[in-house]
């Protein structure tokens, strides 16, 4: 396909793609390790223990959930790229490809939110009653857990686009999009999560948080990897088109990289 | 005509219908798979609990259920072998006999349910039954999107889409519905038979 | 009835009765809970390997894929009757 009219900024779009392995980073070693979120205190804590949690953990908690509220950014920059990678194959209109980047853009918000009420509890735990604490925890799961439907769309797009690659090679290969049906299918029971505080189906459980969580950042490395390769791979296709200067560079580079 | 071909005719390896969807099949195999394990680690914390429970199962709508699904993925064996065979009207009327037996499993479920739900046993009265309703729901979901795949596939196939040359879709569909037999397979004995 | 003589039909006959044995027989009280679950068990994983061998065309597939669903009934089997032996029941 060639190019519009404008020229293309790859540069800034590789580095847009890059946002997704600085996101999955910053949310694992911030949000995860740093504020102690694997697994997470357990939804079967009462609000003294959860007050405990705070109390102990209060200045890692802050500095991990802080980091976490602006890496979350980088999901929705992620988006965008992914997004312009789609629309060489559905067409600069694609329907699929505007509710990938808005499904990219709003999941930052739940991320973004929960991670704000969890650095409040952490800043203001010693002064709240347990069960304000209690209430400001679960708050914050509910919100990043249940708006999964917001992600599932974003990965659904994603998946069909690029199952619809008709290169010989595909941009993203299919099992990265079966990979993204698999994760849509492991959101589904994400709705258990207010119903029990024990068990695979809660939010620290075995399904709820280690598959539904996992499943989600195989997916977000995976397309990440493929879309970042994809926009040399679409910048040497652009040289070529337009029989530019670079084409001859290009070619020699394609030869290289084929 | 009546000679017995089997599936030994192809010459190399090859997996039905796209590597995709078998990726698909693996994960959501793992995924049930974890569940088995906590289902069997929940009931070792409280065995009594769950043979009690258990006890409140009917064996009966189980059993009828796992020869139901056994049934469908027949039919749908013998929809994929017309389609090998080109044998094209036998395609929509096997697949349409698998769909019913698809249908008439999520009619004993829902039967089965409204039942419990009447005697006052829903997801939240114990651990057992957490596991009871959420795993066969997940299955029974898993049932609904396989009707929907049948019958999206005996639409197609009443236009002659799948021949001897054109068969990854009917593939891709029987995969994913056999697999759904398998995990009932499974299942049942888990949660009905599991002394 | 060239149906019938199908191989995959004779799967299906295998699978009924496995079926109606496991359901209707070795669950009575008549068995011990210990023998009625193994049984129980390892038909259950023959069964769910006779459908993923001949029903979902495996034993034609590469070998990789092959074993890895192998593997499932394997591990899947093995872990259940494994916790399953730890109860105090059994």
């Amino acid at each position: 396909m060639k190019p519009e009219t404008f020229p293309t900024d790859y540069g800034m779009w590789r580095l847009f793609a890059r946002c997704g392995p600085i996101f999955m980073a910053t949310f694992f070693f911030m949000w995860g390790v740093l504020a102690g979120n694997l697994p997470p205190a357990g939804a079967y804590l009462d609000a003294a223990q959860i007050k405990a949690h705070y109390i102990d953990n209060g200045m890692a908690i802050t500095i991990g959930m802080s980091i976490s509220m602006v890496g979350g950014a980088f999901y929705m920059a992620w988006g965008c790229a992914v997004s312009q990678v789609m629309r060489r194959i559905e067409g600069p209109d694609g329907m699929l490809s505007s509710i990938e980047m808005m499904g990219a853009t709003i999941t930052c918000a739940p991320v973004i939110i929960a991670c704000g009420i969890w650095l409040t509890a952490s800043i203001e735990a010693p002064a709240l009653q347990p069960e304000i604490v209690h209430m400001l925890y679960w708050l914050g799961w509910m919100i990043i857990d249940l708006a999964y439907m917001v992600t599932t769309f974003q990965i659904f797009a994603v998946s069909i686009v690029f199952l619809r690659d008709t290169r010989e090679k595909p941009l993203v290969p299919a099992w990265v999009n079966w990979w993204g049906f698999v994760t849509c299918a492991a959101f589904f029971p994400v709705s258990l999560i207010p119903f029990f505080k024990t068990g695979p189906f809660a939010f620290q459980g075995a399904f709820n948080f280690w598959i539904a969580f996992f499943t989600w950042y195989i997916w977000v490395t995976a397309v990440s990897i493929y879309v970042i390769k994809a926009v040399g791979r679409l910048q040497i296709e652009d040289g070529a088109a337009t029989g530019s200067e670079a084409a001859h560079r290009s070619a020699v580079l394609a030869a290289r990289t084929a | 005509m009546t000679e017995l071909i089997s599936a030994n005719h192809v010459e190399s390896r090859r997996l039905p219908g796209v590597e995709g969807v078998w990726v698909f099949i693996a994960a959501d195999m793992a995924m049930f798979g974890v569940l088995f394990v906590s289902f069997m680690l929940e009931r070792l914390e409280n065995p009594a609990l769950f043979e009690q429970s258990r006890r409140a199962l009917d064996v009966n709508f189980g059993g009828i259920n796992t020869l139901i699904l056994l049934t469908s993925s027949w039919f749908v064996c013998l929809a994929v072998d017309a389609a090998k065979r080109d044998q094209l009207p036998q395609v929509p009327h096997h697949l349409a006999a698998a769909f019913v037996c698809g249908l008439a499993f999520c009619a004993s479920k829902a039967f089965e349910y409204t039942k419990k739900l009447s005697a006052g046993i829903s997801m939240l009265t114990n651990d057992f039954y957490m596991f009871y309703y959420t795993l066969t729901g997940m299955h029974f979901m898993h049932v609904v999107a396989g009707c929907v795949v049948l019958g999206v596939l005996w639409n197609k196939s009443r236009a002659g889409a799948f021949t001897s040359d054109n068969r990854v879709g009917i593939e891709c569909g029987a995969s994913y519905w056999h697999m759904v037999d398998v995990l009932w397979i499974v299942l049942f004995p888990l949660l009905y038979l599991l002394r | 009835m060239v149906i019938l003589l199908k191989p995959v039909s004779l799967v299906w006959l295998v699978l009924m009765l496995a079926t109606c044995v496991t359901t209707w027989w070795l669950s009575k009280d008549a068995f011990s809970p210990v023998a009625a679950a193994v049984s129980i068990f390892l038909i259950a994983g023959f069964k769910v390997r006779l459908v993923l061998l001949h029903f979902m065309e495996l034993r034609h597939a590469p070998l990789p894929w092959r074993l890895v669903f192998e593997a499932w009934v394997l591990i899947s089997t093995a872990a259940v009757l494994g916790i399953y032996l730890q109860s105090p029941a059994a």
